[in-house]
């Protein structure tokens, strides 16, 4: 576990973090993307490319965001073959539960 | 570099962005980036504009203001008030601290001699300014005993330069080419992050990548195949390969007619390291061996990109002596993205004897090893003059070097006056008599080399020292004054004199750069090919006498030796021991072949990685990198665990004949059964039990250049309350 995608990722379709991030861990659900947990190497890139401020360390997380950090973890149970490079692995199409259903126009984008 | 505007209003918000250097011991050298608002850095972050730092820092250093606004930074010079090592000291001045140190190192001197005192320093900061240099003028002309610091790559070092030469080698960012990238010994991923983007699109072009490594790192699991080996035991696997491609036919016999000497003699010497052998010593598959070796050999351009950690057993500068000559069996030097990838510093035409200054030397000074400080302080070294007082900076020496019990005993002796230059109270500083506050690099100017890529980056200094920290050489120009060596205007030069003569400006390498353009831009890659031309060996030309890669080494015949950078520039005392001209396999001492009544009581292998968010004990103090790297913990293979009833999370003894040292197991089968891992760089008094990991490490030196034996030291692991508590 080391930086978690958050709330202000979901519908906002922006991928630069994935240009930036050196161990290409940035892996692509249908409303988010979300960082492999075992894979990130904490340079924290992404958090200075992502232009909606959805990327936070989890030790560094407010509050209400704290669910992201299982909802990481919980996502990468789910698809185990999600890992070692998203560009191989492509779209997942899916989502977490909490954010399949997160509130659409909830989210910056 | 913005600078500031003098004529802003005081009102408004002034913010500038200053152009500096990462000063970590670290390969990557990372230019930063720093935000300064009304005269505090509000932001680090890397350059977008250096290739290689390529916009991004790392876990350790994108925090640095952590470090340098951290509420336990020393910022005023201190005297210690109680016991030695209980970390109780009072405010001084700096004149107080400066003529305490003075008038002690001269009362030394005068009752013991001047061998009575001993620099203990590495590289905190890789500053060539503030760095590994910075007090050699002093102490050497001072007539102190010399220092011979061996922490890192030394061993490998030597072999290297035996072998090749003191060549850069393989330029990090031509590795896009590469065809086959052998990954030896080294979790890129933790400590030269900077360098996986160029693997990563090796890869996406169709490279292999194969990670050597008795654990599954990050970076294993991101290669294409990961071999796990029994720690120390990878001269065996080098040598297999060897044995491998001459025995198939798989040599670049052009390549080795042209540019090598020795090949019959090698052809003789590896017919006994057959992968059947190895296999044994390794634990590697006979298979594994073979295929390895062929895909190495046939997929040109292969590289193997070597670490510190592969030097650390017995036998580790002929590990070094064996890889290095690899890529000349195979013609891997023929075109860019082929070779080895060791330390790309020798690039730099750093002007080492402007910062050593060797001359001020007395001939035949003694030379004590930093890892032996323990026993040269307790009386278990046998020394010509005694050691009466130490004067450390860029280091922690309790942390670092091994035999932590006897070097806490050395420290606490009340006749030994230390002084320790430092950021804050580290394990060592507690032992301290004077304590003096030195800057972080946002506080100082300095210009450096890289051991890991081929740029060279200027530090502006971005804001104003805190309290009264000053940097090393500052600090050495007022202890150089109140010894009175203000005479020699080595001992005046200001840190802008010291940085004009900091290259050899007129060398090809620096054409193009100046101080004002470095200065300027913050960072220049060196005048070399660019990395889609550079192959610097593909007519030979390698740095050994021969001019060619020496299988056969002319260089061994003087005996082993540390390179003289390592030590002052002092040649004196050097090893020495005969060195067999071919490479050879030495197994480590610590193994059941070699040991086995040791064995018997201590089973396990301990090894000790970098960390991923300390960088060796820097760091270790600081809150969220705490978090990261989590409390100092033993990984240990399920099967090892069960069989000693250890359950994962659980509290653990580490222990052998030299120590014992408390840690919580982590029950993971990224470890081969029978290894344990320990990263290292967690501080003392933050540890269970009071001690870390390198009260189990062996003050033993490696086969050449005096390289440390971290990863040839076997262990038991008992549930505490357990064994023989």
């Amino acid at each position: 576990m080391a930086y978690v995608i958050t709330e202000a990722c979901i519908d906002a379709a922006d991928k630069a973090c994935r240009e930036e991030c050196p161990v290409d861990c940035i892996y692509e659900g249908d409303r988010m993307l979300y960082i492999h947990p075992d894979e990130c190497v904490d340079c924290g890139k992404c958090v200075t490319a992502c232009p909606n401020g959805a990327i936070a360390s989890e030790y560094k997380l407010t509050a209400e965001l704290e669910q992201f950090k299982d909802v990481a973890v919980e996502f990468f149970e789910t698809f185990p073959h999600a890992e070692g490079g998203a560009e191989d692995i492509g779209p997942l199409g899916a989502d977490h539960p909490v954010v399949a259903s997160w509130p659409s126009g909830g989210a910056a984008g | 570099m913005t600078l500031l505007d003098d004529s802003t209003p005081e009102t408004t918000t002034r913010e500038l962005t200053v152009l500096g250097a990462c000063p970590q011991d670290c390969p990557d050298t990372c230019a930063m980036v720093v935000t300064v608002r009304d005269g505090v850095a509000v932001d680090v972050a890397g350059s977008k504009e250096q290739p290689y730092t390529n916009g991004g820092l790392c876990v350790k250093v994108d925090n640095y203001l952590d470090k340098v606004y951290h509420p336990d930074r020393v910022l005023y010079p201190l005297r210690r008030t109680g016991p030695k090592g209980a970390g109780e000291f009072e405010r001084i001045t700096w004149d107080e601290a400066i003529a305490e140190i003075a008038a002690r190192f001269t009362q030394v001197k005068e009752e013991h001699g001047p061998e009575a005192i001993m620099p203990v320093s590495y590289l905190g900061t890789q500053g060539i300014i503030n760095g590994l240099n910075v007090g050699d003028p002093f102490f050497n002309r001072l007539g102190a005993t010399v220092a011979e610091r061996t922490y890192c790559d030394s061993g490998s070092c030597t072999a290297y330069a035996m072998t090749i030469g003191d060549t850069a080698g393989v330029d990090p960012e031509s590795l896009v080419h590469s065809r086959f990238i052998l990954i030896w010994a080294a979790n890129i991923m933790s400590t030269n992050l900077h360098l996986w983007p160029y693997i990563a699109e090796a890869k996406k072009r169709g490279a292999k990548v194969v990670v050597v490594d008795p654990v599954r790192t990050k970076t294993a699991r991101q290669a294409s195949q990961h071999i796990p080996i029994r720690p120390g035991t990878d001269g065996a696997l080098a040598l297999a390969m060897m044995h491998v491609i001459i025995d198939e036919g798989l040599t670049d016999d052009e390549y080795i007619a042209n540019h090598t000497i020795g090949y019959d003699e090698l052809v003789e010497r590896v017919q006994q390291y057959t992968p059947e052998w190895a296999s044994q010593e390794t634990g590697i598959q006979v298979e594994t061996i073979r295929t390895l070796a062929r895909e190495y050999a046939t997929s040109q351009p292969s590289v193997i990109r070597i670490g510190v950690a592969v030097e650390r057993h017995a036998g580790g500068g002929q590990t070094v002596r064996t890889l290095s000559c690899l890529p000349a069996l195979v013609g891997a030097w023929r075109n860019p993205g082929g070779g080895i990838l060791q330390l790309p510093l020798w690039a730099f035409p750093v002007n080492w004897p402007a910062f050593m200054h060797p001359e001020l030397q007395t001939p035949g000074t003694q030379v004590v090893n930093q890892y032996l400080l323990g026993q040269a302080l307790t009386g278990e070294l046998e020394l010509r003059t005694p050691l009466h007082a130490l004067m450390v900076y860029n280091s922690n020496p309790v942390v670092v070097a091994p035999d932590q019990a006897r070097l806490l005993e050395g420290l606490s002796r009340e006749d030994l006056f230390t002084v320790v230059s430092e950021h804050f109270i580290t394990d060592t500083a507690r032992y301290a008599d004077i304590v003096l506050p030195a800057t972080t690099q946002l506080e100082q100017e300095d210009i450096m080399f890289s051991w890991g890529h081929l740029y060279a980056t200027y530090n502006n200094p971005s804001i104003e020292p805190r309290g009264e920290a000053v940097p090393n050489t500052e600090l050495f120009r007022r202890l150089a004054a109140a010894m009175g060596f203000d005479d020699d205007p080595i001992f005046t030069r200001t840190d802008e004199q010291m940085i004009a003569e900091a290259f050899d400006w007129s060398a090809p390498a620096m054409e193009g750069i100046t101080v004002a353009s470095l200065k300027e831009k913050g960072w220049a890659r060196l005048n070399v090919p660019s990395p889609d031309e550079y192959a610097p060996h593909r007519e030979g030309n390698f740095r050994t006498p021969s001019g060619k890669t020496e299988f056969l080494s002319s260089a061994a015949a003087g005996g082993n030796f540390v390179v003289p950078l390592f030590r002052q520039g002092s040649n004196d005392h050097q090893p020495g021991q005969p060195v067999d001209p071919l490479p050879h396999y030495i197994p480590p001492r610590e193994t059941t072949s070699a040991d086995p009544d040791l064995a018997a009581r201590y089973p396990l292998n301990l090894i000790s990685p970098k960390s991923h968010a300390f960088i060796n004990s820097s760091y270790a103090n600081i809150e969220f990198h705490q978090k990261v790297q989590k409390p100092a913990t033993l990984i240990i293979n399920p099967d090892d665990a069960a069989e000693r009833g250890i359950e994962n999370g659980a509290v653990v003894r580490a222990f052998n004949d030299r120590g014992s040292v408390e840690l919580l197991a982590k029950v993971d089968a990224s470890t081969m059964p029978g290894v344990t891992v320990c990263y290292v760089g967690h501080w003392r008094s933050d540890s269970l039990g009071l001690a870390t990991l390198s009260s189990l490490n062996p003050t033993r030196f490696a086969d050449l250049g005096n390289a440390p034996t971290f990863s040839d030291t076997l262990i038991e692991v008992a549930p505490v309350g357990a064994g023989e508590a």
